[in-house]
């Protein structure tokens, strides 16, 4: 039992580190490119993939004994497809705002390769645990990733970051002296791709000396 | 609808609204099958001619099926809209197996070219975008035409991208790439300098 619930740990927080779905796997570009032009359409893309993964990890592990071979692909992507539909339903209603940013990237989710990988990967040959752990560490290791380039691209863009404006967390520099001094390149669409190339680079630097240091 | 119009989403959807560099859609492909010209041209042809099908049967089954079986069996027009996504997946889907099981047997020739990248495409986010995109625009609602303009023009704007990335990245391939950077990092940034060119293009669009 204490075994099995450290390899549940081990496969947590391998989705955050080690096998990062979004720095180290690179999967899941577009959404990664596309709504990071803020901290919080980050928080939301994250929280609904979240839900996603973990849903269609707990549908796909609890039929894998029912699974066909040459229908898999097509059960996965429909599952994913119904709970997407209910998150896309859910943000409209509470955060309508941060949904019309997302645009068709909520709907996307559905076609996110990182949903796919887990449920064919982990979901559809181990237990209920494990793939239940295995969607909270990737699910919550795209987010930080997502927080990453967001916090990268607002700082740099916009002088600041703000979450839920109604309830005023937010923090900016000034706007007087920041203005002659924006990047607003950086909340533009070549600011995306220039800041994940530099991160992915940052990334993979630390790894290979990590590894280094290891194999000495 | 004037043929104006019609030349205006056309561009809009291959230079300005570019679906790789300013909406981010379809990247997985773009960073993925980018290595070499000819591949890269082959899985543009092949997307571009998937998002026109799907783009013109995912309307049709919106405003042909969902929106009046809505309306005769519960009195409302978008009372159905709900099954939208797993409707588009799964034309989606079916549209590459056919056009997969078609080329096979007509178009041998062009079946053997695309290869490997027609079963890869049903995974690619920029036919779900498109279809998506005119869903959600109200001018493509009301014309079947100008959303077949936008999806085609979509696709082409697509193939531009990756076989122009395709170009550069054969060159970038005999120079000399910081350690780090190799790979996904480089390509990045240099998607990052060409998505800053194709800014240039929204000028067109005032």
């Amino acid at each position: 039992m204490a075994e099995a619930s450290q390899s549940n740990l081990r496969q947590f927080s391998d989705g955050i580190v080690a096998n990062n779905p979004v720095l180290v796997q690179l999967l899941g570009m577009c959404p990664t490119l596309a709504v990071t032009n803020s901290v919080e359409n980050a928080l939301v893309m994250g929280a609904a993939v979240i839900f996603v993964l973990t849903m269609s990890n707990l549908i796909t592990s609890t039929l894998r004994n029912l699974l066909k071979p040459h229908v898999r692909i097509l059960i996965f992507t429909l599952t994913i497809a119904t709970f997407v539909t209910i998150a896309d339903l859910v943000l409209k209603a509470y955060v309508f705002e941060v949904s019309k940013k997302l645009g068709p990237f909520v709907p996307l989710i559905i076609v996110n390769c990182i949903i796919i990988a887990r449920a064919e990967v982990v979901a559809s040959r181990s237990g209920l645990g494990r793939s239940l752990a295995d969607a909270f560490g990737c699910g919550i290791g795209f987010t930080i990733a997502l927080c990453i380039l967001g916090a990268i691209r607002e700082l740099l863009g916009a002088g600041g970051i703000t979450i839920l404006r109604d309830l005023g967390w937010h923090w900016h520099i000034d706007p007087k002296t920041f203005e002659p001094h924006a990047w607003v390149i950086m909340i533009m669409p070549p600011g995306a791709f220039l800041t994940l190339g530099a991160v992915i680079g940052v990334v993979n630097h630390l790894r290979s000396r990590g590894a280094a240091k290891g194999g000495a | 609808m004037d043929f104006g119009a019609l030349v205006g989403i056309f561009i809009g959807a291959v230079l300005i609204n570019n679906f790789v560099l300013a909406q981010f859609l379809g990247i997985c492909p773009f960073l993925g099958v980018s290595r070499k010209v000819d591949m890269a041209f082959g899985m543009g042809c092949a997307v571009t001619f998937v998002m026109t099908v799907s783009g013109v049967v995912t309307w049709l089954i919106v405003h042909g099926i969902l929106a009046p079986v809505g309306e005769w069996l519960l009195g409302d027009k978008e009372a159905l809209f709900f099954l939208k996504y797993v409707a588009f997946i799964m034309v989606i889907a079916s549209m590459v197996q056919l056009v997969e099981m078609y080329l096979k047997k007509f178009f041998r020739s062009l079946y053997t070219a695309f290869g490997v990248f027609l079963p890869l495409i049903t995974t690619n986010c920029a036919i779900l975008g498109a279809c998506l995109l005119i869903d959600m625009n109200e001018v493509y609602q009301q014309s079947l035409l100008s959303s077949a303009v936008f999806a085609f023009g979509g696709g082409l704007g697509f193939a531009l991208a990756i076989t122009i990335m395709a170009g550069i990245r054969e060159h970038v391939r005999f120079s000399d790439v910081p350690k780090p950077l190799q790979g996904a990092g480089i390509t990045l940034l240099t998607a990052g300098i060409l998505a800053l060119a194709f800014m240039g293009f929204a000028g067109i669009g005032k």
